[in-house]
């Protein structure tokens, strides 16, 4: 009888974290330009500090927190609402952070927030204006989602998926009403990127991605259950209200962050768990840390691939991730299919 | 566009270009235009009580806010624009839809397409329209008139050594102005070197660590908004850039120099005037 | 002692749809019960309240304490349900199926230890489906499913047994292999046992006391040669039948008229 054990849960997440340590160490040195690595650490003052620490730490940290983040809230969706298709994109909070960032883009484009008084220096406001949007539309959707006191799964996923189309069309109304440049510009931003060179706003979604992590990881006995459908997990002791309460909750404050800096950066909810899934097993006390380090491992060095592929362009991190992990996941589906339950 | 697909249109635009002339005997009365470039270059020639027809963004000169408009630049109206009876539409090669440029030819309107890819364009296509309208003499005023702006700024900077140069037109992310833009031609007119011209996009997204290995000297931000004061803090972070650590970081708030048309000698000054002021110093002086 | 299983004016709904009108119903422990009924007669209605799924209006005491009173985690290791039909949507082996009854044992932040791994092996033991441990469920053939569903009730070590026609997709040998198991696992552990049953013959068969519901209401209660007669089956399903009791058990069959 193999089952999960503390053996087999230390040595996956062991492996995957010096993997992930590894990767971001490698990623931190990779890219488009190369930097003199004695000269990069002897003056922090030089250039190759400025490319090491300021254009490429922050972003591989980056991606690694929001690469985890959207791999483990696409693994407790397609948990909870039981459909292997769930991804962090459709729970409706994603459409939200983007309107939200949009909106703010438009109307003030130049609002600098300053962080710490103004100690930390000054960051833009626009991740704020679209965090903003991801906590109304959690609002929205919850309420519509919410039937006799409790979340139902085949509305959320409804409404999500509505409410994010809806989202899309005002987006795009209010990408021909502003200019060219600036319709661009939204664009791009809505595509999605790892850019970013502040610490603090790597350290604010750090938090709440490891935050978010940490809740959604203490449910993932009660999350096994509930891949069994409601009455079966409610019959085997789980409350399943609450639990379906707070993953809601959990992975909407997450996404609502990661949206807010990075944009729609989409795949990799989708796919690391099932690769995961595939290789590790289906209990989730090991497949949300595995998925974890797995996606943000993942992220990290489609970012790479991002910048170096074209460079200097830098193209969309979403083209990377869609690009090499779609076909390395159909060559796994191919290989470890029945696996899945049909 | 792929090169060939240019030419093609290009030459298709010429032989248009040619027709439009045989019958020049009747110029256009009604002119619907299809880019704010064309909309400035014809209220420039001073006709610019022809145009029944303009495109959302055309906002220069202010008369332009009050004509119709048919849509935006990548999407015309064909029902719009057909809906104004005009003797003449014009758009910009590259720009402007061919598909629906060749629709609008199906219901039987005149469409002239312009390169307008660089200043020799420019100046090609501000003498054709002259023509086009029956007024010769306005298009080739105007193209002297550029082009003796452009020397002049040619001559004042000559001398002057060649200043790496960022312009981006966006900042979450940053995008910037690359080759195969009539930018990367502005910029080495007034004596910078764009950092993003070796790139093949006309705009790409370029990463933070591309910007400080090639250490531009002047960075504009166009068409942004953007106060200066604002632009110096975004950029704090990037110390080691000179144009950050000289706070040579310019706003440059009106979208002149993104629009490829009678201003072009205008932009040109004052994007000169910003890489190198000290070339602008006295009154007749240059470097 | 106290009853197992105790409901008094029993009344539920879905909307406006009445399903139980006042239902009272009292089974010891260790008493194995059959719940007969046509289709929407509330068999699985009444099954779902004994397990919590659902709450009606009036008293349903588990144990001798009113069922809401229990902590659902309380509640699970009380009784435990073998549903008609599973849902499985992500590749789960049989094994870790099973060791999911032990949820409501352990705690919430930790890996089974030996007394979870030793429960399950002996609930796979006892409905033979240790071979299938490293399978995944989504393999199994229907019969070795329904297995493995009652050996995952077992592992919760729950007094109560509730089963919503546990057979129903199941051919002859394991029909019987079922309803064996039912029959070993009250005799032997002392389990009791309360199953919605489909097929009328098997129910007399194994099943010493027998409840025909109709039409929201228990129509008949008591050892199956009371419960099944022509006349009950003809009022509750509207079905014509010939009853007889053939072999030395005597224990009534139900002929359908063609």
């Amino acid at each position: 009888m193999k089952v999960l054990d503390h053996r087999k849960m230390l040595a996956v997440n062991v492996a995957l974290l010096v993997l992930l340590l590894l990767t971001v160490l490698a990623c931190s040195l990779l890219g488009p330009v190369g930097i003199d690595l004695k000269r990069a650490l002897g003056d922090l003052f030089s250039p190759d500090a400025e490319i090491l620490f300021r254009a490429r730490l922050p972003r591989v940290l980056l991606g690694a927190a929001i690469g985890g983040g959207m791999a483990a809230c696409g693994v407790v969706l397609q948990a909870m609402l039981r459909n292997p298709l769930a991804c962090p994109q459709m729970l409706g909070v994603s459409g939200g952070a983007s309107l939200g960032g949009i909106l703010g883009m438009i109307f003030f484009p130049n609002w600098l927030l300053p962080v710490a008084g103004g100690l930390l220096g000054e960051i833009s406001w626009v991740p704020l204006a679209a965090f903003l949007g991801a906590l109304s539309s959690m609002a929205l959707v919850y309420r519509f989602s919410l039937f006799h006191g409790r979340l139902h799964a085949y509305h959320l996923l409804l409404t999500g998926v509505i409410f994010n189309s809806f989202v899309a069309a005002l987006i795009m109304f209010l990408n021909s009403i502003v200019d060219f440049y600036q319709a661009q510009g939204l664009l791009f931003w809505l595509m999605g990127s790892l850019s970013t060179r502040a610490y603090t706003t790597v350290a604010f979604i750090f938090a709440y991605v490891a935050a978010g992590f940490l809740w959604l990881w203490s449910q993932g006995l009660r999350l096994n259950l509930i891949t069994l459908g409601g009455e079966a997990a409610l019959q085997l002791g789980v409350e399943v209200a609450s639990v379906e309460r707070q993953v809601f909750v959990a992975s909407s404050l997450m996404i609502g962050a990661m949206v807010s800096v990075s944009g729609m950066i989409g795949f990799v909810g989708l796919m690391i768990p099932h690769v995961m899934r595939l290789i590790v097993g289906s209990d989730h006390r090991l497949l949300l840390p595995a998925s974890f380090l797995a996606g943000a491992i993942f992220l990290c060095w489609a970012d790479t691939l991002a910048r170096v592929l074209l460079a200097p362009a830098e193209l969309p991190v979403g083209i990377v991730t869609a690009f090499f992990g779609g076909p390395f996941f159909l060559f796994l589906l191919y290989r470890e299919g029945r696996k899945m339950p049909v | 566009m792929k090169p060939r697909q240019r030419l093609f249109v290009f030459a298709a635009s010429f032989l248009l270009l040619a027709s439009a002339r045989l019958d020049a005997d009747a110029p256009p009365r009604k002119i619907v235009s299809l880019a704010p470039s064309v909309t400035e270059t014809i209220f420039a020639l001073g006709y610019g009580d022809r145009l029944v027809g303009v495109t959302t963004y055309c906002d220069y000169p202010p008369e332009a806010k009050m004509i119709a408009k048919i849509g935006d630049f990548m999407n015309p109206s064909l029902e719009a624009v057909a809906a104004k009876r005009p003797d003449l539409v014009i758009g910009v090669v590259g720009a402007t839809d061919v598909v629906k440029a060749r629709e609008m030819e199906r219901l039987g309107l005149k469409v002239v397409l312009l390169p307008l890819q660089n200043l020799d364009d420019i100046l090609k296509s501000v003498r054709a329209l002259g023509g086009m309208i029956g007024d010769p003499g306005a298009g080739k005023t105007l193209a002297e008139k550029i082009r003796v702006q452009v020397d002049g700024v040619k001559n004042r900077v000559r001398l002057a050594p060649r200043r790496k140069v960022l312009l981006i037109v966006g900042y979450q992310p940053v995008i910037a102005a690359g080759g195969k833009n009539f930018i990367d031609e502005l910029i080495t007119l007034a004596g910078g070197a764009n950092i993003a011209g070796g790139a093949a996009q006309p705009w790409l997204n370029l990463p933070d660590e591309y910007i400080v290995a090639k250490a531009p000297e002047v960075i504009i931000e166009a068409g942004m908004g953007s106060e200066r004061e604002k632009a110096n803090k975004r950029w704090s972070d990037l110390a080691s850039v000179p144009a950050v650590r000289d706070g040579r970081i310019y706003p440059y708030p009106s979208d002149k120099i993104l629009r490829p048309g009678p201003r072009f000698g205008e932009a040109l000054g004052e994007l000169a005037r910003l890489i190198h002021p000290e070339c602008f110093a006295g009154k007749r002086g240059g470097c | 002692m106290s009853a197992a299983i105790e409901i008094e004016n029993l009344f539920f709904a879905y909307g406006a749809r009445r399903v139980l009108e006042g239902v009272s119903l009292a089974i010891a422990k260790g008493e194995m019960v059959g719940v007969l009924g046509p289709n929407g007669s509330g068999k699985t209605t009444l099954l779902k309240i004994l397990s919590g799924v659902l709450a009606g209006v009036g008293e349903v005491k588990l144990d001798g304490q009113p069922i809401r009173s229990y902590a659902r985690r309380e509640l699970a290791r009380l009784a435990a349900v073998v549903p008609q039909e599973s849902e499985i949507h992500f590749p789960f082996t049989a094994a870790e199926i099973v060791l999911m009854a032990r949820a409501s044992h352990h705690g919430r932040l930790e890996l089974e230890g030996a007394a979870d791994l030793d429960a399950a092996r002996r609930a796979m033991a006892a409905t033979e489906t240790a071979s299938l441990a490293d399978r995944y469920l989504h393999e199994l053939s229907g019969g070795e499913k329904q297995r493995v569903m009652i050996a995952r009730a077992l592992a919760q070590e729950a007094a109560i047994l509730l089963l919503d026609e546990p057979a129903a997709f199941l051919d002859l040998k394991h029909q019987k292999g079922v309803f064996d198991l039912m029959r070993r696992l009250n005799g032997e552990r002392g389990l009791t046992i309360v199953a919605a049953l489909h097929d009328l013959n098997l129910a007399a068969l194994y099943f010493p006391r027998l409840v025909l519901l109709g039409a929201g209401k228990i129509f008949r209660d008591g050892p199956p040669e009371d419960v099944l007669t022509e006349a009950n089956i003809r009022a509750v399903y509207g079905v014509e039948v010939r009853v007889e009791r053939p072999g030395p058990e005597r224990r009534p069959h139900v002929f359908v008229r063609a």
